[in-house]
């Protein structure tokens, strides 16, 4: 066993602040774009007409049994063929965007669906309007009963991100390999990251229960 | 009180475990009289670094490399048997006994001369920057602007990330595999890449036409074959081999078969 030696590691702790940045910002911003798909795709799929469900059907399908690892070299390499090009880190962002969205869509339409019928029914004969139906009836309750299948979701679309190094994406795990690299500590730099994903990631949890708490504290 | 597996059990379980992985036998340095007695050569491959070494569409090795081992083979007058190691497996294979010798882009260095023994140079490889031909770039100068990709951890990664901090403007992406390097550079993601001399090659292929070129030097690298430390007497004996493999040509239309380009003039040292 060689000796661990965490010197040349914390000489870079620059690095790691802006790995640790950049892990954020990648998550955030895919969380908040894939939620909106997942909300709108959600509703979509279950009360619009075939012609928006059904592709809605197929992009949650396509997205779901193909790796991210796919959809990331998609997003990166093919579709510059077509004109569109994305920068590394725009890319990722789409790409991991595109990636919540359907399983977000999957995890509230499941959350509509546990909604009963009566219950809709009962706020049509009081004269409820259909925004304040689907709003008040429908998603509300709907995102308080998959509250915790989402933000499962959200945690491991955080470790998702460490693998948008493979489109040069620069994060935490890709700025740690670049370290690997100029001093060889491998293991320690490793074991650095590893806390660091432990603690983001536990963080977020207490953060998304605590967001939960306030969000839906009133009783169904 | 919780169930907790008997003692017994967990034993033979780690016994089976220990019976299957086996032990790794650590032999002895093989002189070339011990290969030859034996019946065959025992050589450390890389298949995932083409032109060098890669699998052809039957899925054998084949490549630069492999082609060299199997002449040192022949001349030997032994089969050769493969053994497929990754880059940072190929010292250790030696200093375990695994191997006779490593033939597989093994660059001649100070720090891996402390472990192991090489060979006089058989190949060497310039690190180049490759940009589309309509681009003029002649130095790093000319690369303030552009996005330029290499692959992480690499001789280039490291030659043109100190121009970019010396010079900014200058767009590192890092990417974790030659493959991903090349499919940005086609896909336009990326102005200019550092990259083997061969490189080029694969990107004309990929786009049909001669729309990259090799644009300025980085480093240049020699691939020796690697022996176990002190085997002085199969390395006298590769070195005498590889003196005839120079003279009459050979190395050079491998390098022209599989580089499409010929060897760098070979250092004896």
């Amino acid at each position: 066993m060689q000796n661990l030696q965490f010197g040349p590691v914390f000489a870079h702790s620059d690095a790691f602040i802006d790995g640790v940045i950049s892990t954020l910002v990648l998550a955030a911003l895919s969380i908040f774009f894939g939620t909106i798909i997942g909300l709108l795709g959600a509703i979509g799929r279950s009360y619009g007409p075939r012609i928006l469900s059904a592709p809605i059907g197929a992009y949650v399908e396509i997205i779901r049994n193909t790796p991210l690892l796919i959809q990331l070299y998609f997003v990166f390499f093919t579709l510059p063929l077509v004109g569109i090009k994305l920068s590394s880190n725009w890319a990722a962002i789409v790409a991991l965007s595109i990636h919540l969205g359907a399983y977000a869509i999957e995890i509230i339409r499941a959350g509509i669906d546990s909604i009963p019928q009566g219950q809709i029914e009962a706020a049509k004969s009081l004269g409820l309007r259909p925004y304040r139906i689907v709003r008040h009836v429908i998603v509300v309750p709907a995102l308080k009963a998959v509250y915790p299948s989402l933000t499962a979701q959200f945690i491991l679309q955080i470790m998702g991100t460490s693998i948008v190094g493979a489109i040069a994406a620069e994060e935490l795990t890709a700025i740690a390999n670049n370290l690997v690299m100029q001093t060889f500590r491998s293991f320690e730099i490793y074991i650095v990251i590893a806390v660091i994903y432990f603690v983001i990631v536990q963080s977020a949890s207490l953060l998304f229960a605590g967001i939960g708490r306030l969000l839906f504290q009133w009783k169904a | 009180m919780r169930y907790q597996l008997p003692f017994v059990t967990l034993a033979s379980v780690a016994a089976l475990i220990f019976a299957l992985v086996g032990l790794p036998t650590v032999t002895m340095a093989q002189s070339v009289n011990d290969i030859i007695s034996r019946g065959k050569l025992i050589v450390a491959i890389d298949t995932t670094t083409p032109p060098y070494g890669f699998l052809d569409e039957k899925l054998e090795p084949t490549g630069f490399d492999i082609d060299v081992a199997k002449k040192m083979g022949e001349a030997l007058g032994v089969p050769v048997e493969f053994v497929t190691v990754t880059s940072p497996g190929r010292i250790p294979s030696l200093m375990t006994g695994q191997v006779d010798a490593v033939i597989s882009i093994f660059s001649i260095t100070p720090q891996r001369a402390i472990q192991v023994d090489y060979s006089n140079p058989y190949a060497g490889q310039s690190a180049v920057v490759i940009a589309p031909t309509g681009t003029q770039i002649a130095s790093h100068e000319d690369l303030v602007g552009k996005k330029v990709g290499v692959t992480r951890g690499t001789a280039e990664d490291g030659i043109l990330t100190a121009a970019s901090e010396k010079l900014p403007g200058i767009e590192m992406l890092r990417f974790d595999d030659y493959s991903s390097l090349l499919q940005a550079m086609v896909s336009g993601q990326i102005d200019a890449m550092g990259g083997g001399d061969y490189g080029e090659i694969y990107l004309k292929k990929a786009l049909g036409g001669d729309a990259f070129e090799q644009k300025y030097p980085l480093k240049t690298y020699y691939f020796g074959i690697g022996v176990a430390k002190d085997n002085h007497n199969l390395r006298q004996w590769i070195n005498t081999w590889l003196l005839g493999m120079k003279s009459d040509g050979s190395l050079e239309d491998l390098s022209m078969q599989y580089r499409g380009q010929p060897l760098p003039a070979l250092p004896v040292f």
